[in-house]
């Protein structure tokens, strides 16, 4: 067997694992779909009827705020994915699968690759979820197939990117308290300012430009443009498409690189 | 039949080692580790024979499981070397490691067929052989009843004992066992050495860290008596324990002092007296002549006293030392 094949086969294990996990807690699953809709519904029809509708596309504010709420499902997941590094390593865990045969960093791989499946996975269910409720209005100006590539290259993109992010802080914050403190300290404000709950076109210029260094603001522009926008985007698709392949690759890399503490 | 990567890459660690190190399972040479400013281990150097079962002896604390680390490759020497089967222990030589940690290591949401079967993926075994493997493991060591149930549903023994299983799912060369029978039952502990002598008889190389004296001397070939990072000792229990006078006598003896000691210590045919209040440990050449001497001295200020032939632990107590010393 090749090494790539052996690496495959320890990152589809741990893959395995954490999916059974997900599986296993039923309130990780309803959660990560009742959470976001809830959002929906209640924001969405709340600032549909009480702010100016003008803003967005036919003054749908339901509609448009999807794209938003997949990104806020990809940034809860991609918290929990990596919280279960503390849990593995005080259940000891970390300490037996870093005593089997391969490098830190592929077991690190392999819990990063489960992650993000299982981000990719629960915001694209949101997104089908989404596309299936006749009250919200999705686009899809590429055509449906085409649309549906470009998400769930947002979706993966996103989700790879979050998760080594997410690896980055676990690998410097000893405590998990501490880690989801600053995932929500940093993450929180990203999402608020990446468009997610409102246009980025009629803000003052401080907001666009936190918005233009937001890494956040690209996948959700290119999630925008594939399922809802009848438009070209914020940014653009190909400056979108650029942004999140410079960025994720290295932010996913950068994670696996400090060898994970067992104590 | 398929070609199983773990045996691919274990064979080629097993010929390396005896190309390179002849019969040597484990080497350390010259082996330091700074935590900091502070030493864990301070130039340890040690072979353990292939085949071997290797007592690591010592306190809490004295550097045995760091040691463990160093061989299994969890942490990088400060300066020296760590060999396993010859080599440095980089991934592909772990192929061919089992480990038993000190703590519980088990998910509690998996069930136990599934951390076997999870360990058995991540060493590379395919289905065919994984399922041989696993229903094995699970009938061997009477976990197959219990295969669909959560880890967090076993008892303290059970998880031990699938601890151990799992260990043994890439049919490993060498075996490091961190305190196996921490928080087992007498019977649990004599089922858990009765397959380690198995495991051993088949050629597997185990090394057990640990500070039961008792089941260090029962069971180990050779040990290494290990205190505050340094190795004080190293041998065969019955070589450590040939320089031993022949008895062992425990005292309970509150009202001891250290006059009294000191005049205790120059009784013809004591050994070392160690004293950790309100204990006395002394060895003696005979108990026959030494107890009616001590009761003379001690009046009625004994409470207990045991008598027994000198064990690995005397051997330990002489070599390290603990409490205040006479001799």
């Amino acid at each position: 067997m090749s090494s790539v094949a052996f690496t495959a086969q320890a990152c589809r294990a741990l893959l395995k694992r954490d999916l059974r996990a997900v599986a296993r807690s039923r309130s990780q699953l309803y959660s990560s779909l009742l959470f976001p809709l809830m959002i929906l519904a209640i924001l969405g029809t709340g600032v549909s009827k009480g702010l100016d509708p003008s803003l967005v596309r036919d003054g749908d504010y339901s509609s448009f705020l999807v794209p938003g709420i997949i990104v806020m499902t990809l940034v809860f997941s991609s918290t929990f994915s990596s919280a279960s590094y503390y849990y593995d390593r005080d259940w000891g865990m970390l300490k037996v699968l870093l005593a089997t045969p391969h490098e830190p960093r592929v077991i690190m791989l392999g819990k990063s690759l489960a992650g993000a499946v299982i981000g990719s996975g629960q915001g694209l269910a949101v997104l089908l979820v989404a596309a299936l409720i006749p009250a919200l209005n999705l686009e899809w100006q590429y055509g449906v197939l085409p649309g549906i590539l470009l998400a769930v290259v947002a979706v993966v993109m996103l989700s790879l990117l979050l998760n080594g992010a997410a690896q980055l802080v676990a690998r410097r914050i000893r405590t998990m308290q501490g880690f989801h403190l600053v995932m929500n300290l940093v993450l929180f404000p990203l999402l608020f300012f990446s468009g997610a709950f409102f246009p980025l076109d009629k803000l003052p210029v401080w907001l666009k430009v936190l918005a233009t260094i937001n890494p956040l603001s690209y996948p959700l522009d290119l999630l925008r443009v594939a399922a809802y926008a009848n438009d070209s985007g914020y940014f653009g698709l190909v400056v979108d498409l650029l942004v999140l392949g410079a960025l994720t690759p290295l932010v996913f890399w950068a994670g696996l690189q400090r060898r994970p503490p067992t104590a | 039949m398929q070609e199983e990567p773990g045996l691919e890459a274990a064979a080629s660690v097993q010929t390396a080692a005896s190309e390179t190190h002849g019969a040597h399972a484990v080497q350390a040479i010259d082996l330091s580790l700074d935590y900091g400013d502070r030493r864990a281990l301070d130039g340890i150097s040690l072979n353990v024979p292939q085949g071997d079962i290797f007592g690591l002896l010592g306190p809490n604390g004295s550097g045995k499981t760091t040691l463990v680390s160093l061989f299994l490759g969890l942490l990088e020497p400060t300066s020296g070397q760590a060999l396993v089967l010859g080599r440095p222990p980089a991934p592909d030589v772990r192929q061919t490691i089992g480990v038993l940690f000190q703590e519980s290591c088990l998910d509690p949401n998996m069930t136990v067929a599934e951390t076997l079967e999870l360990h058995g993926e991540m060493f590379g075994l395919r289905p065919p052989l994984l399922r041989m493997r696993l229903e094995d493991l699970l009938a061997r060591f009477g976990l197959a009843e219990r295969q669909r149930d959560a880890t967090r549903t076993l008892s303290g023994g059970l998880k031990r004992r699938l601890e151990l299983a799992r260990a043994l799912v890439p049919s490993p060369q060498l075996l490091f066992l961190d305190e196996p029978t921490t928080g087992l039952d007498p019977e649990g502990r004599a089922d858990l050495w009765e397959h380690l002598h198995r495991i051993n008889q088949d050629g597997t190389t185990i090394v057990v860290a640990t500070h039961d004296m008792l089941d260090a001397d029962r069971h180990s070939r050779r040990v290494a008596f290990i205190n505050q990072g340094r190795l004080t000792a190293l041998g065969s229990p019955e070589e450590l324990k040939r320089e031993l006078k022949h008895d062992s006598v425990r005292l309970e003896w509150p009202t001891l002092t250290p006059a009294l000691l000191a005049e205790l210590s120059r009784i013809q045919g004591v050994g070392r007296a160690t004293w950790l209040p309100p204990l006395l440990h002394v060895t003696v050449d005979s108990a026959r002549d030494f107890v009616p001497r001590v009761f003379q001295l001690a009046g009625d200020g004994i409470r207990s006293l045991q008598i027994q032939e000198s064990t690995l632990e005397d051997a330990y107590f002489q070599m390290v030392g603990r409490g205040d010393e006479a001799t």
